[in-house]
């Protein structure tokens, strides 16, 4: 171990009791809202963290991350029936088709459950979306993953 | 949420309906606004509305009956019974009473699936309760689901044909979806209606000082949510949007207000919002909880 892993040591060691600290101030405190804070601190400790941790590792094994971009996700053609595979249930996750293009709503806000106004994820749904959602710009904020073919 | 501890903001929210009724009560007895007449009906409900408002304490039920309005007639509470009740129902001036509502309206075999009295000798249904007393009436509140868009009375299969009491009347109703509907949510209304008349609505014909905000905006949990930390199960203090909160879409302050006299809300006791404050419930809020979901997603 050199002398630059041996900084990064210190400073896991430091973030750690920095959390420590964090999470008895958390507990102290009757604010929501500073919770609120120390939580968000904690979020940043944890990344920081998980940053240098990744560093170290990857120096030791230099593997690909398991969540590299797909360069062609956007090209992945969907037939109904692979659609409705992804439906969210049993760890799969969760994809909506409206007007051709497949959509990721696994974490969605709206799609608690994989589940939206009694919709299930794994259909096309564009009759419904035009039937609630004309004109929103909803779409443009969901990640597209493919397109549907029949 | 300690009051003590808590943002202004906040703080001013969960006095929006005390305040008015403050108001309410300082106006009456300075002689400048007069009590007025309610007509609380109960329709094809469960009458959880009316429990729900008897536990309210700010003010309590006793206050809204005693300083703010002339309770003409509830089927639960008031002392009158058979066709003396049903004298007063519609002996009531027009336009000089409030009406509220709770319960949906069964409209199969015309209404005949809810009788809810007998007056001069013929069966009166909820289907015609609502249609004589709901045009006559100066202001009409639809409180809790199933008043406001039929709710668990009109969930499926429906037998009875129940529907919300808009779908009935061509006029305006004030809706306050929840089940039940929070005493605050229905004094607070009352008393602005009492004060300036019809509080502003938003396009659902819910008042945005209670509807405005969605609940997943102001949850404690939100942070969670953000980060990607959900719960795998109940009792877990993290985001319950994997098990099928559905805070995320239900506009209501229950954050703040919480139930039973500020003490705790569901999240608070973590169980997950089943989105009773959101049109659609139950069964488009359906499921409420569940496991089987996106958690643990496989590549």
């Amino acid at each position: 171990m050199n002398g630059h892993d041996n900084d990064v040591s210190r400073r896991i060691l430091k973030l750690a009791a920095e959390s420590e600290y964090c999470l008895d101030l958390y507990c102290w405190t009757p604010c929501i809202y500073k919770k609120n804070v120390i939580l968000n601190q904690l979020r940043y400790k944890l990344r920081e963290i998980a940053y240098l941790s990744n560093f170290v590792c990857l120096k030791a094994s230099p593997v690909q991350g398991c969540f590299a971009e797909d360069p062609d996700q956007n090209e992945k053609v969907f037939t109904p029936e692979d659609l409705a595979k992804f439906n969210g249930l049993d760890g799969n996750p969760a994809y909506v088709a409206v007007n051709g293009m497949v959509y990721d709503v696994t974490n969605n806000a709206a799609w608690a459950a994989a589940s939206h106004f009694g919709l299930q994820a794994g259909k096309d749904l564009t009759n419904e979306f035009a039937s609630c959602h004309a004109g929103q710009p909803i779409l443009s904020k969901l990640k597209a993953v493919g397109k549907l073919v029949r | 949420m300690n009051a003590k501890n808590t943002c202004p903001e906040y703080a001013a929210r969960l006095r929006t309906a005390s305040d008015l009724i403050n108001k309410v009560n300082y106006e009456i007895k300075r002689g400048s606004l007069a009590r007025k007449k309610l007509v609380w009906l109960e329709l094809t409900g469960c009458s959880g509305n009316i429990i729900s408002l008897l536990d309210g304490s700010n003010p309590g039920f006793k206050y809204l009956v005693s300083m703010m309005c002339d309770l003409i007639f509830s089927n639960s509470l008031m002392a009158s019974e058979g066709e003396a009740a049903m004298e007063r129902l519609f002996g009531i001036p027009d336009n000089e009473f409030i009406l509220a509502v709770e319960g949906a309206v069964s409209t199969r075999n015309n209404g005949l699936y809810n009788v809810i009295g007998r007056f001069r000798g013929e069966p009166v249904t909820a289907l015609k309760a609502i249609r004589i007393l709901g045009e006559r009436a100066s202001h009409v509140i639809a409180v809790g689901a199933c008043a406001s868009h039929g709710g668990t009375s009109a969930a499926k299969p429906n037998p009875a044909r129940c529907v919300g009491i808009q779908s009935l009347l061509k006029r305006r109703v004030i809706k306050l979806p929840g089940c039940p509907c929070h005493p605050d949510w229905f004094l607070g209304t009352l008393a602005h209606i009492l004060l300036y008349g019809e509080p502003e609505l938003d396009d659902r014909d819910r008042p945005l000082l209670f509807y405005s905000t969605l609940i997943h905006d102001r949850c404690p949990r939100r942070s969670f949510f953000d980060q990607g930390i959900f719960a795998k199960k109940l009792g877990e203090s993290t985001c319950m949007f994997k098990l099928g909160c559905r805070g995320p879409v239900t506009r209501i302050d229950c954050p703040i207000r919480k139930w039973n006299q500020y003490v705790n809300w569901p999240i608070g006791d973590d169980t997950p919002c089943i989105g009773c404050a959101q049109f659609g419930f139950p069964d488009q809020m359906e499921p409420f909880i569940t496991y089987n979901t996106t958690r643990g997603v496989r590549k």
